[in-house]
Protein backbone atom coordinates (compact mmCIF):
# COMPACT_ATOMS: atom_id res chain seq x y z
CA UNK A 1 0.00 0.00 0.00
CA UNK A 2 1.39 3.43 -1.05
CA UNK A 3 1.04 6.57 1.24
CA UNK A 4 -1.62 8.34 0.39
CA UNK A 5 -0.65 11.37 3.33
CA UNK A 6 3.06 11.45 4.11
CA UNK A 7 3.59 14.38 7.26
CA UNK A 8 7.90 14.87 7.90
CA UNK A 9 8.17 16.98 10.74
CA UNK A 10 5.49 19.33 11.16
CA UNK A 11 6.46 22.01 13.53
CA UNK A 12 3.36 24.52 14.77
CA UNK A 13 4.74 27.62 16.97
CA UNK A 14 1.96 29.96 18.43
CA UNK A 15 3.67 32.80 19.75
CA UNK A 16 6.22 31.55 22.27
CA UNK A 17 4.25 27.95 22.88
CA UNK A 18 5.22 25.39 20.33
CA UNK A 19 2.17 23.26 19.65
CA UNK A 20 3.81 20.89 17.73
CA UNK A 21 7.53 20.06 17.36
CA UNK A 22 7.66 16.81 15.16
CA UNK A 23 4.74 15.28 13.61
CA UNK A 24 5.72 12.25 11.38
CA UNK A 25 2.39 10.77 10.41
CA UNK A 26 1.85 8.47 6.99
CA UNK A 27 -1.72 7.02 6.24
CA UNK A 28 -1.82 4.08 3.70
CA UNK A 29 -4.42 4.60 0.72
CA UNK A 30 -7.58 3.09 2.03
CA UNK A 31 -6.86 3.18 5.39
CA UNK A 32 -8.59 3.68 8.71
CA UNK A 33 -5.63 5.07 10.56
CA UNK A 34 -5.98 6.77 14.49
CA UNK A 35 -4.00 9.66 15.27
CA UNK A 36 -4.00 9.45 19.71
CA UNK A 37 -2.19 11.44 22.33
CA UNK A 38 -3.47 12.33 25.84
CA UNK A 39 -5.26 16.30 25.82
CA UNK A 40 -2.85 18.83 24.95
CA UNK A 41 -0.87 16.64 22.49
CA UNK A 42 -1.36 18.35 19.58
CA UNK A 43 -3.74 16.23 17.40
CA UNK A 44 -6.19 18.81 16.39
CA UNK A 45 -3.15 21.45 15.89
CA UNK A 46 -1.77 18.44 13.62
CA UNK A 47 -4.78 18.40 11.49
CA UNK A 48 -5.51 21.61 11.54
CA UNK A 49 -1.88 22.22 9.67
CA UNK A 50 -2.70 18.55 7.58
CA UNK A 51 -6.18 20.17 6.34
CA UNK A 52 -5.15 23.94 5.45
CA UNK A 53 -6.73 25.62 8.67
CA UNK A 54 -3.16 26.81 10.00
CA UNK A 55 0.04 27.13 8.09
CA UNK A 56 2.85 24.98 9.67
CA UNK A 57 5.91 26.57 10.99
CA UNK A 58 8.18 24.03 9.04
CA UNK A 59 7.48 20.59 8.01
CA UNK A 60 6.08 19.00 4.97
CA UNK A 61 2.88 17.75 4.30
CA UNK A 62 2.70 15.59 0.98
CA UNK A 63 -1.00 14.55 -0.34
CA UNK A 64 -0.80 11.80 -3.31
CA UNK A 65 2.52 12.85 -3.07
CA UNK A 66 2.37 16.56 -3.62
CA UNK A 67 3.38 19.17 -0.94
CA UNK A 68 0.29 20.75 0.39
CA UNK A 69 1.75 22.26 3.48
CA UNK A 70 1.06 26.00 3.56
CA UNK A 71 -1.83 26.46 0.56
CA UNK A 72 -5.00 27.86 1.88
CA UNK A 73 -7.26 26.10 3.37
CA UNK A 74 -10.31 25.98 0.65
CA UNK A 75 -7.74 24.92 -1.35
CA UNK A 76 -6.24 21.77 0.12
CA UNK A 77 -10.00 20.73 0.60
CA UNK A 78 -10.55 21.18 -3.06
CA UNK A 79 -7.54 18.88 -3.68
CA UNK A 80 -9.61 15.88 -1.79
CA UNK A 81 -9.05 16.59 1.62
CA UNK A 82 -12.28 16.79 3.84
CA UNK A 83 -12.68 17.34 7.67
CA UNK A 84 -14.74 17.62 10.45
CA UNK A 85 -14.47 19.64 13.75
CA UNK A 86 -13.97 18.66 17.34
CA UNK A 87 -16.24 21.00 18.31
CA UNK A 88 -18.91 21.05 15.11
CA UNK A 89 -19.08 23.59 13.31
CA UNK A 90 -22.40 23.66 11.37
CA UNK A 91 -23.73 25.96 8.78
CA UNK A 92 -26.47 27.05 11.34
CA UNK A 93 -29.39 28.37 9.86
CA UNK A 94 -29.09 25.81 6.61
CA UNK A 95 -31.24 22.30 6.13
CA UNK A 96 -28.95 19.08 6.58
CA UNK A 97 -29.80 19.40 2.47
CA UNK A 98 -28.59 22.78 2.07
CA UNK A 99 -25.43 22.43 4.27
CA UNK A 100 -24.51 18.66 2.55
CA UNK A 101 -25.86 20.29 -0.70
CA UNK A 102 -22.82 23.15 -0.14
CA UNK A 103 -20.40 20.67 -0.02
CA UNK A 104 -21.46 19.03 -3.16
CA UNK A 105 -21.04 21.80 -4.94
CA UNK A 106 -17.75 21.25 -4.78
CA UNK A 107 -17.83 18.83 -7.98
CA UNK A 108 -20.91 19.51 -8.97
CA UNK A 109 -21.51 23.25 -9.69
CA UNK A 110 -25.24 23.05 -10.80
CA UNK A 111 -27.44 22.99 -8.15
CA UNK A 112 -29.64 20.38 -9.29
CA UNK A 113 -26.54 17.79 -9.54
CA UNK A 114 -25.37 18.88 -6.51
CA UNK A 115 -28.46 18.49 -4.32
CA UNK A 116 -29.18 14.68 -6.20
CA UNK A 117 -25.63 14.27 -5.36
CA UNK A 118 -26.62 15.55 -1.14
CA UNK A 119 -29.54 13.19 -1.60
CA UNK A 120 -27.02 10.48 -2.26
CA UNK A 121 -25.06 11.36 0.51
CA UNK A 122 -27.61 11.66 3.02
CA UNK A 123 -28.95 8.25 2.38
CA UNK A 124 -25.34 6.97 3.08
CA UNK A 125 -24.43 8.40 6.22
CA UNK A 126 -28.57 7.97 7.23
CA UNK A 127 -29.57 11.61 7.64
CA UNK A 128 -32.34 11.27 4.97
CA UNK A 129 -35.16 11.90 7.29
CA UNK A 130 -33.78 14.75 8.68
CA UNK A 131 -32.57 16.64 5.38
CA UNK A 132 -35.32 19.40 5.88
CA UNK A 133 -34.30 20.30 9.42
CA UNK A 134 -31.88 23.27 11.09
CA UNK A 135 -28.54 21.89 11.14
CA UNK A 136 -28.64 23.86 14.71
CA UNK A 137 -31.93 21.72 15.66
CA UNK A 138 -30.39 18.55 15.51
CA UNK A 139 -28.75 16.39 18.36
CA UNK A 140 -24.95 16.04 18.73
CA UNK A 141 -24.86 12.60 17.46
CA UNK A 142 -26.68 13.97 14.20
CA UNK A 143 -24.68 17.00 14.16
CA UNK A 144 -21.83 15.02 14.34
CA UNK A 145 -23.02 13.19 10.88
CA UNK A 146 -24.13 15.84 9.59
CA UNK A 147 -20.10 17.21 9.35
CA UNK A 148 -19.64 13.99 7.70
CA UNK A 149 -22.42 14.32 5.42
CA UNK A 150 -21.30 17.69 4.30
CA UNK A 151 -17.51 16.62 4.23
CA UNK A 152 -18.43 13.23 2.43
CA UNK A 153 -20.40 15.18 -0.30
CA UNK A 154 -16.69 16.71 -1.33
CA UNK A 155 -15.91 13.74 -2.57
CA UNK A 156 -12.53 13.71 -0.52
CA UNK A 157 -9.66 11.00 -0.86
CA UNK A 158 -8.94 11.33 2.32
CA UNK A 159 -11.06 12.49 5.32
CA UNK A 160 -10.02 14.00 8.59
CA UNK A 161 -12.50 12.94 11.74
CA UNK A 162 -11.59 14.89 14.70
CA UNK A 163 -13.19 13.26 18.08
CA UNK A 164 -16.15 12.13 16.09
CA UNK A 165 -17.02 9.84 18.55
CA UNK A 166 -17.00 12.14 21.52
CA UNK A 167 -20.02 13.00 23.36
CA UNK A 168 -22.08 10.12 21.77
CA UNK A 169 -23.75 7.40 23.55
CA UNK A 170 -22.74 3.59 23.52
CA UNK A 171 -25.82 3.15 21.14
CA UNK A 172 -24.94 6.17 18.74
CA UNK A 173 -21.30 5.47 18.99
CA UNK A 174 -22.06 2.04 17.57
CA UNK A 175 -24.01 3.24 14.35
CA UNK A 176 -20.82 5.84 14.29
CA UNK A 177 -18.30 2.82 13.98
CA UNK A 178 -20.77 0.96 11.56
CA UNK A 179 -20.59 4.17 9.33
CA UNK A 180 -17.18 4.66 9.75
CA UNK A 181 -16.58 1.00 7.92
CA UNK A 182 -18.61 1.60 5.27
CA UNK A 183 -17.40 4.69 4.38
CA UNK A 184 -13.79 2.93 4.29
CA UNK A 185 -15.65 0.29 2.01
CA UNK A 186 -16.14 3.47 -0.75
CA UNK A 187 -12.75 3.47 -0.71
CA UNK A 188 -12.24 6.99 1.28
CA UNK A 189 -9.02 6.89 3.68
CA UNK A 190 -9.22 8.00 6.60
CA UNK A 191 -7.30 9.41 9.12
CA UNK A 192 -9.37 9.89 12.72
CA UNK A 193 -8.07 11.55 15.77
CA UNK A 194 -9.49 9.87 18.97
CA UNK A 195 -8.79 10.64 23.11
CA UNK A 196 -10.07 7.35 23.70
CA UNK A 197 -7.60 4.69 22.58
CA UNK A 198 -10.64 2.49 23.16
CA UNK A 199 -12.54 3.29 20.14
CA UNK A 200 -9.87 2.97 18.02
CA UNK A 201 -8.26 -0.35 19.04
CA UNK A 202 -11.29 -1.99 17.07
CA UNK A 203 -11.34 -0.30 13.59
CA UNK A 204 -7.71 1.05 13.68
CA UNK A 205 -5.12 -0.91 11.20
CA UNK A 206 -2.72 1.96 12.33
CA UNK A 207 -1.84 4.06 15.08
CA UNK A 208 0.19 6.78 15.18
CA UNK A 209 0.43 8.37 19.08
CA UNK A 210 1.39 11.84 19.57
CA UNK A 211 2.52 13.65 22.36
CA UNK A 212 3.58 16.99 23.60
CA UNK A 213 3.62 18.28 19.98
CA UNK A 214 6.00 14.80 19.14
CA UNK A 215 5.22 11.49 16.97
CA UNK A 216 6.16 8.78 19.47
CA UNK A 217 4.66 5.86 18.20
CA UNK A 218 3.60 4.62 14.96
CA UNK A 219 2.25 1.08 14.63
CA UNK A 220 -0.13 -1.26 15.50
CA UNK A 221 -3.14 -0.09 18.11
CA UNK A 222 -2.14 -3.72 19.42
CA UNK A 223 1.69 -3.05 20.16
CA UNK A 224 0.71 0.78 21.02
CA UNK A 225 -1.04 -0.28 24.43
CA UNK A 226 1.98 -2.53 25.15
CA UNK A 227 4.46 0.45 23.88
CA UNK A 228 6.36 1.92 26.88
CA UNK A 229 6.80 5.39 26.01
CA UNK A 230 2.47 5.70 25.18
CA UNK A 231 1.67 3.93 28.64
CA UNK A 232 4.03 6.77 30.17
CA UNK A 233 2.64 9.48 27.92
CA UNK A 234 -1.04 8.41 28.80
CA UNK A 235 -0.79 7.44 32.52
CA UNK A 236 2.20 9.10 33.28
CA UNK A 237 5.46 6.95 34.90
CA UNK A 238 4.89 3.74 36.62
CA UNK A 239 4.08 4.23 40.60
CA UNK A 240 4.92 2.38 42.72
CA UNK A 241 2.95 -0.48 44.16
CA UNK A 242 -0.39 0.39 46.06
CA UNK A 243 -0.30 4.09 45.05
CA UNK A 244 -3.51 4.26 43.13
CA UNK A 245 -6.40 2.15 43.68
CA UNK A 246 -9.05 1.31 40.51
CA UNK A 247 -8.03 2.00 37.07
CA UNK A 248 -7.09 4.93 34.98
CA UNK A 249 -7.97 5.68 31.08
CA UNK B 1 -36.83 23.50 -6.24
CA UNK B 2 -39.50 25.73 -6.16
CA UNK B 3 -38.61 28.95 -7.81
CA UNK B 4 -42.63 29.22 -9.06
CA UNK B 5 -44.64 31.11 -5.66
CA UNK B 6 -41.49 34.22 -6.03
CA UNK B 7 -41.82 34.45 -10.00
CA UNK B 8 -45.98 34.49 -9.26
CA UNK B 9 -45.70 37.05 -6.52
CA UNK B 10 -43.44 39.15 -8.77
CA UNK B 11 -45.34 39.29 -12.35
CA UNK B 12 -48.30 40.07 -10.09
CA UNK B 13 -46.12 42.70 -9.00
CA UNK B 14 -44.82 43.87 -12.37
CA UNK B 15 -48.29 43.84 -13.47
CA UNK B 16 -49.87 46.19 -10.82
CA UNK B 17 -47.24 48.35 -11.33
CA UNK B 18 -47.78 48.57 -14.89
CA UNK B 19 -51.29 49.23 -14.18
CA UNK B 20 -50.31 51.86 -11.54
CA UNK B 21 -48.01 53.65 -14.21
CA UNK B 22 -50.25 53.80 -16.86
CA UNK B 23 -53.78 54.04 -15.49
CA UNK B 24 -52.83 56.32 -11.85
CA UNK B 25 -52.56 60.09 -12.51
CA UNK B 26 -51.54 61.27 -9.24
CA UNK B 27 -48.05 62.29 -8.76
CA UNK B 28 -48.26 61.92 -5.40
CA UNK B 29 -48.88 58.11 -5.64
CA UNK B 30 -46.69 57.41 -8.81
CA UNK B 31 -43.66 59.22 -6.72
CA UNK B 32 -44.57 57.15 -4.06
CA UNK B 33 -44.52 53.61 -5.68
CA UNK B 34 -40.86 54.86 -7.85
CA UNK B 35 -39.67 55.57 -4.56
CA UNK B 36 -41.04 52.72 -3.16
CA UNK B 37 -38.82 50.55 -5.76
CA UNK B 38 -36.13 52.39 -6.14
CA UNK B 39 -35.59 51.56 -2.36
CA UNK B 40 -36.32 48.19 -2.96
CA UNK B 41 -33.64 47.50 -5.40
CA UNK B 42 -31.13 49.45 -2.88
CA UNK B 43 -32.23 47.33 -0.51
CA UNK B 44 -31.53 43.80 -2.99
CA UNK B 45 -28.21 44.89 -3.58
CA UNK B 46 -27.16 45.83 0.03
CA UNK B 47 -28.43 42.00 0.59
CA UNK B 48 -26.37 40.41 -1.64
CA UNK B 49 -23.27 41.65 0.52
CA UNK B 50 -24.74 42.01 3.69
CA UNK B 51 -27.34 39.67 3.79
CA UNK B 52 -26.53 36.50 2.33
CA UNK B 53 -23.23 37.06 2.52
CA UNK B 54 -23.12 38.86 5.85
CA UNK B 55 -20.70 41.86 5.49
CA UNK B 56 -22.98 44.57 6.87
CA UNK B 57 -22.12 47.69 4.04
CA UNK B 58 -22.62 50.96 5.69
CA UNK B 59 -20.76 52.84 2.84
CA UNK B 60 -23.26 51.42 0.21
CA UNK B 61 -24.44 54.56 -1.08
CA UNK B 62 -21.11 55.26 -3.03
CA UNK B 63 -22.02 52.45 -5.59
CA UNK B 64 -25.66 54.05 -6.22
CA UNK B 65 -23.73 57.47 -6.33
CA UNK B 66 -21.27 55.67 -8.84
CA UNK B 67 -24.74 55.61 -10.94
CA UNK B 68 -25.62 58.73 -10.25
CA UNK B 69 -22.77 60.38 -11.29
CA UNK B 70 -22.48 58.41 -14.43
CA UNK B 71 -25.63 59.63 -15.63
CA UNK B 72 -24.79 63.16 -14.94
CA UNK B 73 -21.59 62.97 -16.57
CA UNK B 74 -22.97 61.51 -19.48
CA UNK B 75 -25.79 63.76 -19.92
CA UNK B 76 -23.78 66.87 -19.17
CA UNK B 77 -20.87 65.74 -21.54
CA UNK B 78 -23.80 64.53 -24.68
CA UNK B 79 -24.05 61.34 -23.82
CA UNK B 80 -27.05 59.02 -23.49
CA UNK B 81 -28.00 58.75 -19.99
CA UNK B 82 -28.41 55.21 -21.29
CA UNK B 83 -24.68 54.55 -21.59
CA UNK B 84 -24.65 55.14 -17.90
CA UNK B 85 -25.90 52.49 -16.71
CA UNK B 86 -23.32 50.01 -18.17
CA UNK B 87 -20.76 52.67 -18.02
CA UNK B 88 -22.09 53.39 -13.86
CA UNK B 89 -22.54 49.66 -13.49
CA UNK B 90 -18.87 48.97 -14.38
CA UNK B 91 -17.22 51.79 -12.16
CA UNK B 92 -19.15 50.80 -9.01
CA UNK B 93 -18.01 47.00 -9.34
CA UNK B 94 -14.86 48.05 -10.18
CA UNK B 95 -14.82 50.13 -6.93
CA UNK B 96 -16.14 47.58 -5.27
CA UNK B 97 -13.57 44.81 -6.20
CA UNK B 98 -10.65 47.57 -5.70
CA UNK B 99 -12.18 48.27 -2.16
CA UNK B 100 -13.44 44.69 -1.04
CA UNK B 101 -10.05 42.77 -1.74
CA UNK B 102 -8.39 43.71 0.99
CA UNK B 103 -11.80 44.56 3.11
CA UNK B 104 -13.83 41.54 2.74
CA UNK B 105 -12.31 39.28 4.53
CA UNK B 106 -12.26 41.33 7.52
CA UNK B 107 -14.37 39.68 10.49
CA UNK B 108 -16.88 40.91 12.42
CA UNK B 109 -17.74 45.01 12.76
CA UNK B 110 -14.46 45.62 10.75
CA UNK B 111 -15.45 45.39 7.63
CA UNK B 112 -18.47 47.71 8.20
CA UNK B 113 -16.04 49.99 10.06
CA UNK B 114 -13.82 49.55 6.80
CA UNK B 115 -16.72 50.31 4.37
CA UNK B 116 -17.71 54.01 6.24
CA UNK B 117 -14.37 54.86 6.00
CA UNK B 118 -14.17 54.51 2.40
CA UNK B 119 -17.30 56.08 1.54
CA UNK B 120 -15.93 58.85 3.78
CA UNK B 121 -13.14 58.99 0.92
CA UNK B 122 -14.90 59.06 -1.74
CA UNK B 123 -17.40 61.58 -0.37
CA UNK B 124 -14.30 64.20 0.21
CA UNK B 125 -12.95 62.59 -3.24
CA UNK B 126 -16.55 64.03 -4.76
CA UNK B 127 -16.51 67.04 -3.13
CA UNK B 128 -13.14 68.52 -3.67
CA UNK B 129 -12.94 67.46 -7.41
CA UNK B 130 -14.48 70.07 -10.32
CA UNK B 131 -14.44 67.34 -12.27
CA UNK B 132 -17.77 65.94 -10.82
CA UNK B 133 -18.91 69.23 -9.72
CA UNK B 134 -16.97 69.88 -5.86
CA UNK B 135 -20.15 70.36 -3.33
CA UNK B 136 -22.53 71.79 -5.68
CA UNK B 137 -22.82 68.55 -8.16
CA UNK B 138 -24.77 69.15 -11.17
CA UNK B 139 -27.97 69.95 -12.66
CA UNK B 140 -29.06 68.03 -15.18
CA UNK B 141 -30.60 69.69 -18.61
CA UNK B 142 -34.15 68.89 -19.26
CA UNK B 143 -34.92 67.16 -22.00
CA UNK B 144 -37.73 64.63 -22.89
CA UNK B 145 -38.64 61.05 -24.53
CA UNK B 146 -36.99 58.03 -23.85
CA UNK B 147 -33.36 58.01 -25.59
CA UNK B 148 -33.34 61.10 -22.80
CA UNK B 149 -34.39 59.21 -20.18
CA UNK B 150 -36.53 61.81 -19.11
CA UNK B 151 -40.02 62.26 -19.03
CA UNK B 152 -42.86 65.09 -18.24
CA UNK B 153 -45.41 62.40 -16.16
CA UNK B 154 -44.05 60.08 -14.37
CA UNK B 155 -45.55 56.80 -15.71
CA UNK B 156 -42.59 55.93 -17.27
CA UNK B 157 -39.89 56.39 -14.66
CA UNK B 158 -42.47 54.03 -12.45
CA UNK B 159 -42.07 51.49 -15.38
CA UNK B 160 -38.37 51.84 -15.96
CA UNK B 161 -38.19 51.00 -11.90
CA UNK B 162 -40.17 48.48 -12.06
CA UNK B 163 -38.20 46.72 -15.05
CA UNK B 164 -35.25 47.55 -12.85
CA UNK B 165 -36.83 45.85 -9.68
CA UNK B 166 -37.96 43.11 -12.12
CA UNK B 167 -34.72 42.28 -13.12
CA UNK B 168 -33.10 42.40 -9.05
CA UNK B 169 -35.59 40.35 -8.08
CA UNK B 170 -34.77 37.40 -10.44
CA UNK B 171 -31.49 37.57 -10.41
CA UNK B 172 -31.64 37.20 -7.15
CA UNK B 173 -34.05 33.90 -7.38
CA UNK B 174 -31.60 33.18 -9.60
CA UNK B 175 -29.06 34.23 -6.77
CA UNK B 176 -30.77 31.76 -4.30
CA UNK B 177 -30.66 28.74 -6.39
CA UNK B 178 -27.08 28.87 -7.11
CA UNK B 179 -23.96 27.84 -6.06
CA UNK B 180 -22.53 31.65 -5.35
CA UNK B 181 -26.01 31.80 -2.98
CA UNK B 182 -24.94 28.57 -1.60
CA UNK B 183 -21.55 29.76 -0.82
CA UNK B 184 -22.44 32.92 0.31
CA UNK B 185 -24.60 31.59 2.88
CA UNK B 186 -22.13 28.85 4.07
CA UNK B 187 -19.62 31.85 4.62
CA UNK B 188 -21.83 33.96 6.67
CA UNK B 189 -23.09 31.27 8.34
CA UNK B 190 -18.83 29.71 8.77
CA UNK B 191 -15.90 30.62 7.13
CA UNK B 192 -13.97 28.30 8.63
CA UNK B 193 -16.50 25.10 8.06
CA UNK B 194 -17.13 26.83 4.36
CA UNK B 195 -13.48 26.65 3.54
CA UNK B 196 -13.49 22.91 4.65
CA UNK B 197 -15.42 22.14 1.54
CA UNK B 198 -13.58 24.53 -0.67
CA UNK B 199 -15.02 27.76 -0.66
CA UNK B 200 -12.81 30.56 -1.57
CA UNK B 201 -14.20 33.01 0.52
CA UNK B 202 -12.18 36.30 -1.10
CA UNK B 203 -13.71 35.03 -4.50
CA UNK B 204 -16.88 34.37 -3.88
CA UNK B 205 -17.32 37.32 -1.86
CA UNK B 206 -16.17 39.51 -4.49
CA UNK B 207 -18.15 38.14 -6.95
CA UNK B 208 -21.15 39.20 -4.82
CA UNK B 209 -20.18 42.68 -3.82
CA UNK B 210 -19.27 43.89 -7.40
CA UNK B 211 -22.95 42.47 -8.21
CA UNK B 212 -24.28 44.36 -5.81
CA UNK B 213 -22.36 47.53 -6.34
CA UNK B 214 -23.83 47.18 -10.03
CA UNK B 215 -27.18 47.00 -8.87
CA UNK B 216 -27.21 50.26 -6.87
CA UNK B 217 -25.35 52.08 -10.05
CA UNK B 218 -28.64 50.92 -11.66
CA UNK B 219 -30.47 52.35 -9.09
CA UNK B 220 -28.41 55.77 -9.17
CA UNK B 221 -29.02 56.58 -12.83
CA UNK B 222 -33.13 56.47 -12.78
CA UNK B 223 -32.51 58.43 -9.46
CA UNK B 224 -30.76 61.24 -11.18
CA UNK B 225 -32.60 61.00 -14.28
CA UNK B 226 -35.99 61.44 -11.95
CA UNK B 227 -34.90 64.25 -9.37
CA UNK B 228 -32.17 65.85 -12.51
CA UNK B 229 -30.36 66.94 -9.34
CA UNK B 230 -26.86 64.75 -8.81
CA UNK B 231 -24.95 66.70 -5.32
CA UNK B 232 -22.77 64.54 -2.19
CA UNK B 233 -25.86 64.85 0.74
CA UNK B 234 -28.61 63.50 -2.11
CA UNK B 235 -26.24 60.36 -3.35
CA UNK B 236 -22.83 59.10 -1.81
CA UNK B 237 -23.59 60.41 2.22
CA UNK B 238 -23.43 58.26 5.27
CA UNK B 239 -27.15 59.19 5.68
CA UNK B 240 -27.64 57.54 2.51
CA UNK B 241 -25.76 54.61 3.07
CA UNK B 242 -27.35 53.77 6.48
CA UNK B 243 -31.32 54.34 5.08
CA UNK B 244 -29.69 51.65 2.78
CA UNK B 245 -29.17 49.58 5.51
CA UNK B 246 -31.52 49.84 7.18
CA UNK B 247 -33.88 48.69 4.47
CA UNK B 248 -32.08 45.62 4.49
CA UNK B 249 -32.37 45.56 7.83
CA UNK B 250 -35.98 46.12 9.00
CA UNK B 251 -37.46 43.43 5.68
CA UNK B 252 -35.13 41.00 6.76
CA UNK B 253 -31.48 40.01 5.89
CA UNK B 254 -30.62 37.30 3.44
CA UNK B 255 -34.40 37.07 2.20
CA UNK B 256 -36.01 37.72 -1.16
CA UNK B 257 -38.70 40.04 -0.27
CA UNK B 258 -36.97 41.56 2.65
CA UNK B 259 -35.75 44.47 0.75
CA UNK B 260 -39.50 44.88 -0.62
CA UNK B 261 -40.83 45.11 2.92
CA UNK B 262 -38.03 47.31 4.23
CA UNK B 263 -38.79 49.52 1.89
CA UNK B 264 -42.75 49.51 1.94
CA UNK B 265 -42.21 50.27 5.53
CA UNK B 266 -39.54 53.19 4.68
CA UNK B 267 -41.78 54.82 2.51
CA UNK B 268 -45.10 54.58 4.27
CA UNK B 269 -43.57 55.95 7.64
CA UNK B 270 -42.18 58.89 6.12
CA UNK B 271 -44.99 59.48 3.89
CA UNK B 272 -47.85 59.22 6.91
CA UNK B 273 -45.62 61.27 9.15
CA UNK B 274 -45.13 64.03 5.98
CA UNK B 275 -49.08 64.08 5.75
CA UNK B 276 -49.95 64.01 9.46
CA UNK B 277 -47.29 66.39 10.35
CA UNK B 278 -46.32 68.11 7.38
CA UNK B 279 -43.69 70.39 8.13
CA UNK B 280 -43.60 70.80 11.49
CA UNK B 281 -43.34 66.72 11.61
CA UNK B 282 -39.75 66.49 10.10
CA UNK B 283 -37.84 64.19 11.47
CA UNK B 284 -40.79 62.37 13.34
CA UNK B 285 -40.36 59.52 10.88
CA UNK B 286 -37.05 58.90 11.68
CA UNK B 287 -37.87 58.98 15.62
CA UNK B 288 -40.69 56.37 14.35
CA UNK B 289 -38.00 54.36 12.45
CA UNK B 290 -35.04 54.18 14.94
CA UNK B 291 -37.92 52.84 17.24
CA UNK B 292 -38.78 49.99 14.80
CA UNK B 293 -34.64 49.07 14.35
CA UNK B 294 -34.76 48.44 18.12
CA UNK B 295 -37.12 46.28 18.27
CA UNK B 296 -35.93 44.19 15.04
CA UNK B 297 -32.24 44.36 17.09
CA UNK B 298 -33.41 43.25 19.37
CA UNK B 299 -36.37 40.69 18.86
CA UNK B 300 -36.14 39.79 15.19
CA UNK B 301 -33.06 39.93 13.60
CA UNK B 302 -34.31 38.29 10.80
CA UNK B 303 -36.77 41.27 9.99
CA UNK B 304 -40.27 41.29 8.91
CA UNK B 305 -39.62 38.45 6.35
CA UNK B 306 -37.46 36.40 8.41
CA UNK B 307 -40.47 36.26 10.83
CA UNK B 308 -43.19 35.44 8.30
CA UNK B 309 -40.40 32.77 7.32
CA UNK B 310 -40.16 31.50 10.81
CA UNK B 311 -43.73 31.80 11.52
CA UNK B 312 -44.50 29.21 8.50
CA UNK B 313 -41.67 26.97 9.69
CA UNK B 314 -42.93 26.60 13.23
CA UNK B 315 -46.75 26.02 11.66
CA UNK B 316 -45.57 23.44 9.30
CA UNK B 317 -43.47 21.63 12.35
CA UNK B 318 -40.37 21.38 12.83
CA UNK B 319 -39.49 18.31 10.83
CA UNK B 320 -40.84 19.28 7.65
CA UNK B 321 -39.52 23.03 7.42
CA UNK B 322 -39.47 25.22 5.15
CA UNK B 323 -36.54 25.27 3.08
CA UNK B 324 -35.29 28.96 3.64
CA UNK B 325 -33.96 28.62 -0.60
CA UNK B 326 -33.88 26.19 -3.28
CA UNK B 327 -34.19 23.18 -1.81
CA UNK B 328 -37.90 22.68 -1.24
CA UNK B 329 -39.07 19.14 -2.65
Amino acid sequence: MSSLLEVRGLAKQFGSLRALDGVDLDVAQGSLTGLIGPNGAGKSTAFACIAGAEKPTAGSVRFRGDEIAGLAYHRVAALGIGRTYQIVQTFADMTVLEATTTGALLHHPRLADAIAHAEEVLAFVGLADMRYRLGRALTIADKKRLEMARALATQPALLLLDEVMAGLTPAEAHDAVDLLRRILARGVTVLMVEHVMEVLMPIAEHVVVIAAGKTIFSGTAADAVRDAGVVEAYLGSPLEHGEITGHAT
Amino acid sequence: MTARPHLFALAAIVVAGLLAALGVRSAVVLDLVFTLLLYAVLGQSWNWISGYAGNISFGHAIFFGCGAYASALCVTHGLSPWLAIPAGALAAALLALVTGFPTLGLRGHYFSIATIAVAALVEVFVRTSPALGKANGFELPIASGWAAMQFPQKGPYVMLALALFAIVQLATIALERSRLGYYLRALRANHAAAASVGIDERRYKLIAFAWSAAMAAAAGVLYAQYTLFVDPPSTIALAVSIDIALIGVVGGIGTLWGPLAGALVYVVLAKAVALRMGGTGKGYDLVIYGAIICVIAALRPYGIVGTIVDALRRRRGASVAVPTAGTAA
